[in-house]
């Protein structure tokens, strides 16, 4: 070989060395350095994340009856640039979804990708729809899994239960204050598409398995909440009431048995309720308490060790001017025990009560009842209620408070004040939600009793309760709350209702009773409101007239349904007859305590 | 000439033929197994597509029958079947309240009086 030759052969190697060279390290560049990017890029376009849904926990009640529940349906979504032929897919749609032609062929000729046809179709429909697409061989449309919510008791527990929005997240009751819980974690699946596609299996990438939603356990038993539901529809139904609540609950763990408010709406058919209706009014609703307040000044004076139970009063025979304005007892009481001041619901003897103490002790107490603050339940919305500090109040407060006016207090508050009675002096957390569960049945979370605090001793706990018990006697003002066999301790209110303008309306009037039973053991605390009761006569429109008699039969049933054994005393006793409705002749000189202090000129 | 012929021929290393024979054949084979795993690993993967879906209709099912079973049988359900008058209750027969122990009889007892079944049906069970 000449040396020419050899410089060309040198040369062309040289030549390739170099090429190859280049090709090698532009495919170093580009499989290592630029590997990500590119894999990234590649990914985009060929691997798609699969959502996979996770399931929505379900509600229960104590006993495990279902109150919300899952069912599974589809939405119908059209991809416009893959439609085979619009003519058919428009008949096809027409006749299976009910969708008129005109409103299908304009989405579909709208030449978008994604084309929600139509949601919440049920599976069976949607079924029937896809074999048919197949058989016609027509393409572009697809179905989205989704799930509906079915609350299958209707109205019942509906402000408890509340409701989702259109994305699956709670916006009222526990379906809200739970979200975290029963929302689960969505699950995803990296995929690949074919040509057609369909997805590539061998392909499959990462994937996570959802979590369904926790299962949330009430403390509200249904048995219960029946028997409340048709008191509260019965009372509905005799006095026409704006709005009412009723609340029973465990005063021992603050375990909520039942709730029910009214105007109330249908869950199943929510988009149709109003806003009235969806208004959770045993924790949203303010209210001046009227005379059921009094176990609070009652409390306060004794737990101070002002006065003893059969420390006698000067009622200043149902007239009293105190700080130049004139406070009314419905009769004239002279000398009243503190006993007989709640027996009798005595304004004066209670403003009396609260005086002894001073403003700064009786504000105290009246926090620590727990009232001005959020009970801490497990629903949202609820409000503080208020109460205004002695700093800001009037001369006459003092005397004002202890019947229950120039303070806003929520039914719930009410009730959780006098399950503190019932319970020792102990004030415990009221709670809705009694665990959370795993759908394998593993306890997620359990909500034990929370005690806040000794709000009094329990010698005066007891004392209060023994003198409640007065007032669902011949003497007090609520003898028609009785239940036969059973020691009711209680107290009514009548507050004449604010006026939102100011002031009161005249004619109006929130009829109360607050009690428990069995008196001597308690085993559930109840609370009935009527706001603008309708009576045949106007006379007749007083808690223990009115709220006192649906006490009586709440409590009746519920305490057949708990199976508590009656009172031994009293049912070797001969059997009590229920208490009706006094005749006006009777009432007239009967007239209840609130009546008379709501006409307080000074009030308005 | 069978001598010349001797010797311009190449003797055939059978040995290395067997080997090349053996490596190829395994080469093949290699290849129509990959070939073969590969299309199962796509028959499988349509297979196992098939039972996810299947599967996912029957759990699509079965939701909607347990929504259905929670809507029947709900309190407020029976209830209003209750009131209809397509339900009855019906009291609970003597013969078929049965008492694991039978209570003490205490001599002030009232109306209400423990109920058990007579010996001789036990017996006879």
């Amino acid at each position: 070989m000449n040396p020419s030759s050899r410089i060309r052969c040198a040369l062309v190697c040289a030549a390739f060395i170099g090429l190859f060279s280049i090709f090698s390290f532009r495919l170093v560049y580009l499989q290592a350095i630029k590997h990500d990017e590119y894999a990234g890029l590649a990914a985009k376009t060929h691997v798609h994340q699969q959502v996979i849904h996770a399931e929505r926990g379900i509600i229960l009640d104590a006993n495990n009856e279902v109150l919300a529940h899952n069912i599974p349906v589809e939405t119908v979504v059209a991809d416009a640039t893959l439609l085979s032929d619009v003519h058919a897919t428009v008949d096809l749609l027409n006749a299976e979804l009910e969708i008129p032609s005109q409103e299908l062929a304009e989405k579909l000729n709208s030449g978008r990708p994604y084309i929600i046809i139509k949601r919440k179709v049920p599976a069976a429909q949607a079924n029937a729809l896809r074999e048919k697409l197949r058989a016609g061989n027509l393409r572009g449309i697809y179905f989205e899994h989704d799930a509906t919510r079915i609350y299958p008791n209707g109205s019942m527990l509906c402000h408890v239960i509340g409701f989702t929005d259109f994305d699956h997240h709670g916006v009222q009751g526990v379906e809200a204050s739970m979200e975290e819980y029963l929302r689960g974690q969505d699950g995803f699946r990296f995929i690949e598409h074919n040509r057609a596609g369909q997805e590539i299996v061998p392909y499959r990438g990462q994937e996570r398995a959802p979590r369904d939603g926790y299962q949330v356990h009430l403390t509200v038993d249904l048995g219960l909440q029946s028997i409340v539901e048709d008191e509260i529809d019965a009372a509905m139904k005799e006095y026409s009431p704006q709005k009412a609540t009723i609340i029973l609950m465990r005063p021992q763990t603050g375990e909520i048995l039942a709730i029910a408010n009214r105007p109330n709406f249908d869950l199943n058919l929510r988009s149709e309720a109003k806003p009235e209706q969806m208004k959770n009014r045993a924790i949203i609703d303010m209210m001046e308490p009227g005379s059921t307040f009094k176990i609070v000044a009652a409390a306060s004076a004794l737990n101070e060790r002002k006065l003893r139970l059969d420390s006698q009063l000067y009622c200043e025979n149902g007239l009293w001017n105190y700080g130049g304005t004139a406070l009314h007892d419905h009769r004239a009481f002279g000398y009243l025990s503190v006993r007989d001041i709640l027996v009798k619901s005595s304004n004066i003897g209670a403003a009396k009560l609260a005086l002894s103490i001073g403003d700064q002790k009786f504000y105290e107490y009246i926090r620590r009842f727990g009232f001005g603050e959020r009970t801490g339940i497990e629903l949202p919305g609820e409000i503080n209620g208020v109460i205004r500090p002695p700093q800001a109040w009037s001369k006459i407060s003092i005397t004002r408070i202890p019947m229950g006016h120039e303070v806003g207090v929520t039914p719930l508050q009410m009730t959780t004040a006098m399950a503190t009675i019932a319970n020792g002096g102990k004030l415990v957390t009221p709670r809705i939600v009694k665990s959370v569960t795993a759908s394998d049945g593993k306890i997620i979370s359990s909500v034990s009793p929370m005690v806040l605090r000794q709000v009094i001793s329990p010698e005066t706990a007891k004392q209060i309760g023994g003198a409640l018990r007065g007032v669902v006697s011949d003497q007090g003002t609520a003898a028609a709350a009785a239940v036969p066999g059973f020691t009711i301790a209680g107290k009514t209110g009548t507050a004449q209702k604010v006026n939102p303008h100011g002031g009161y309306d005249h004619g109006k009037y929130v009829v109360s009773f607050l009690g428990y039973l069995p008196a001597d053991h308690p085993e559930f605390v109840g609370l009935v409101v009527l706001d603008d009761a309708h009576t045949s006569k106007p006379e007749l429109n007083y808690g223990g007239l009115v709220a006192g008699p649906i006490f009586s039969h709440v409590a009746e049933k519920a305490a057949r349904y708990l199976d508590l054994e009656p009172h031994e005393e009293i049912r070797k006793a001969i059997p009590v007859q229920r208490v009706d409705k006094p005749k006006p002749a009777e009432r007239s000189r009967k007239v209840p305590a609130e009546r008379i202090a709501l006409t307080d000129g000074s009030r308005r | 000439m069978n001598r010349s012929r001797r010797r311009n021929h190449n003797t055939v290393n059978a040995a290395s033929l067997a080997r090349w024979i053996v490596m190829t054949a395994f080469l093949a084979l290699a290849g129509l197994a990959y070939v073969y795993l590969t299309l199962q690993l796509y028959h499988l993967g349509e297979r196992r597509k098939a039972v996810e879906t299947e599967l996912a209709t029957l759990r699509t099912q079965n939701d909607v029958a347990a929504g259905q079973i929670a809507l029947l049988t709900s309190r407020t359900a029976l209830q209003r079947r209750l009131k209809e008058g397509y339900l009855r209750m019906i009291p609970v027969s003597e013969g078929r309240i049965v008492r694991l122990t039978i209570p003490a009889r205490s001599p002030d007892e009232e109306a209400v009086q423990p109920v058990a079944n007579p010996l001789p049906q036990h017996e006879s069970k």
